[in-house]
């Protein structure tokens, strides 16, 4: 009986272990497909970073040098001094936040109407939609025109209007869904204690959903740092922004400038690095509605 | 608490001063301009010819449509490009969201830096990509000649095919995240006592994947390759990088034609034609795509 009850433990026992096992090699099998997965997305970018440090000799190294072994700066000061890269940075930076902060103020009263008094209904939800699907190649050609006309190409203005009006059917409509997470009752009450309907929203709404509009203001920022058609066409010399810079330095075929070049895309992308790693939780709903896309 | 209810009918205008602003805006720079595009696509207003233009009725569309074979082909260049990147993205996509779907530990950072290339411009992704394809010192060379694997210089962009599967790549590189953040997303809304049901039921985790999981997601999936489709019909910026729409056009597509009919070309009226044309285009395939779907779920039913 005892060597009975034996056995049947042993096998159970077994069974546990297999089954212990098996999971185990699944679990290492997950991770390492992650890892294959994060080495393939994210080697570019560890590419393009190390070939700006790099120096002549790693450069032209063969075997190829992966890691440099002399970093240095060379190159983004080259990038900034000869080819007037830091003039460009800045111009994104005020570009985007010109847009952003424009965009957001905008947009907030809109959604502010949208989420409390249901203006317009379902027909403008539609409109914002369609908006925001239309192709910019539709938007470009009349609004070229246009400004070749009111002389806005090459200014600031221009594009910073263009930005902040093609980005507010995005605000709005994350806005609208943190405005509706807001207790309307405690607005209600600073109105009987004899705030305005304005006073109400800039001492009340706007210090408790700050967050959200943090996160309308950073994907704003991203997208118009990102938008490349609009500043291709309506920029000159002095509005250039890294984006059109960066194209700049195709024109030497496949094997250009790559010292200059890999450290203006080090510069375009660190915004989105930033924004990746503040926006976590917000990632989904910001790029499936075209966020960071202008 | 029915002040608010009240204000609206003692001030039906406060909602309208409040959307003012923007609707103004978008009427100057959206709405407006569309008109005006529409109004110039009638007429053949050409920037290199001069100011002058007269209405021409039609015939910038029946151009596009029948004879601009250009056009035609940029079309069928576009589909050449999407059908495959949205499969690769929906595969690839589905199969981290999966892997990601098991871990626990570490997900939220590895989620972040996956995200990554989804947030970069394509520009600057198309332009990271074109330094690694370089001839002579492009990563992918280079790994290739350390390994032995390649012995000669090998040009990624000198054949059409060969364009067509480089511009893919980078964009399932640069996009998969997104499919892959959305299926997650949609992993996790499954309620795990349905999986452990079917546990008990007896079914394999490949039956459960098949039965359970994908049937699940098929929603999550649809709205995934909506929302790639659709973008994928204004791919522009990773072109104008990564080979100008070469070799001998094979990687051309519709928005880039448009794009070089208008500032290349500068017949404004025929690049206006054009984007209609697009905008029509990428319409009616949304449309079908519901339709088909609602078809769809209709029968199942």
């Amino acid at each position: 009986m005892s060597t009975l009850v034996g056995t049947s433990q042993a096998v159970a026992v077994r069974r546990v272990n297999r089954h212990r096992a098996r999971r185990w090699l699944a679990d290492v099998l997950t991770y390492l497909g992650l890892a294959a997965t994060l080495v393939f997305f994210l080697g570019p970018f560890f590419w393009i970073v190390t070939t700006s440090l790099k120096g002549n000799n790693d450069f032209f190294a063969f075997p190829p040098v992966w890691i440099p072994s002399d970093p240095s700066l060379a190159h983004y000061a080259a990038l900034f001094t000869r080819a007037s890269g830091l003039r460009y940075f800045l111009n994104s930076l005020t570009i985007s936040s010109m847009s952003m902060v424009a965009a957001l103020l905008v947009s907030l009263p809109t959604a502010y109407a949208i989420a409390r008094w249901r203006f317009g209904g379902t027909i403008f939800g539609t409109f914002l939609l369609v908006l925001r699907m239309l192709p910019a190649i539709a938007l470009i050609i009349p609004v070229y025109l246009m400004y070749k006309q009111l002389g806005l190409t090459n200014s600031y203005f221009g594009l910073v209007m263009l930005y902040t009006v093609v980005y507010i059917p995005f605000a709005v409509w994350l806005l609208v869904g943190f405005l509706r997470d807001f207790p309307v009752e405690i607005e209600e009450a600073a109105m009987i204690d004899g705030c305005s309907r304005v006073g109400a929203l800039v001492r009340v709404v706007v210090p408790i959903i700050a967050p959200g509009m943090a996160v309308v203001a950073l994907f704003a920022f991203i997208a118009t740092w990102n938008e490349f058609l609009f500043a291709v066409v309506l920029t000159g010399i002095e509005t250039k922004t890294m984006m059109v810079l960066v194209t700049t330095y195709t024109s030497g075929g496949t094997d250009m400038f790559y010292g200059e070049a890999s450290a203006s895309v080090v510069l375009g992308v660190l915004p989105a690095f930033a924004v990746a790693f503040i926006l976590q939780r917000y990632l989904v709903k910001g790029l499936a509605l075209g966020g960071t896309k202008g | 608490m029915r002040i608010p209810a009240l204000a609206l009918k003692r001030r039906q205008w406060e909602p309208f001063a409040f959307a003012t602003p923007a609707l103004v805006l978008i009427a100057i720079v959206i709405v407006f301009p569309l008109i005006y595009s529409f109004y110039l696509s009638l007429r053949d207003f050409d920037l290199s010819v001069g100011p002058d233009s007269a209405f021409v009725g039609a015939r910038n569309y029946g151009e596009a449509l029948l004879r601009d074979e250009r056009f035609i082909a940029s079309v069928w260049n576009t589909i050449v490009l999407i059908v495959p990147a949205l499969v690769c993205e929906l595969l690839l996509g589905l199969g981290i969201a999966l892997l990601l779907n098991r871990v626990t530990r570490g997900r939220p950072i590895i989620t972040a830096l996956l995200a990554i290339p989804a947030m970069v411009s394509p520009v600057m992704a198309g332009m990271a990509w074109r330094m690694m394809f370089g001839v002579k010192y492009g990563a992918i060379n280079n790994l290739g000649r350390q390994f032995g694997l390649l012995d000669v210089y090998f040009d990624w962009f000198s054949s059409p095919f060969m364009s067509i599967v480089s511009v893919v790549l980078v964009e399932v590189w640069q996009n998969t995240p997104f499919m892959m953040l959305v299926l997650l997303a949609g992993l996790q809304s499954i309620p795990q006592e349905l999986y452990e049901s079917v546990r008990v039921d007896g079914a394999s985790p490949w039956q459960s994947f098949w039965h359970l999981t994908l049937p699940l997601l098929k929603f999550t999936m649809m709205v995934g390759i909506m929302i790639r489709m659709i973008d994928l019909t204004k791919l522009f910026g990773l072109i104008f990088v990564l080979t100008f729409g070469g070799p001998g056009g094979a990687t051309e597509t519709v928005a880039f034609n448009t794009y070089l009919v208008g500032f290349k070309d500068f017949r404004m009226s025929y690049a206006a034609a054009l984007s209609y044309v697009i905008v029509g285009g990428v319409l009616i395939l949304t449309l079908v795509f519901q339709l088909v779907q609602r078809w769809r779920e209709a029968r199942a039913a």
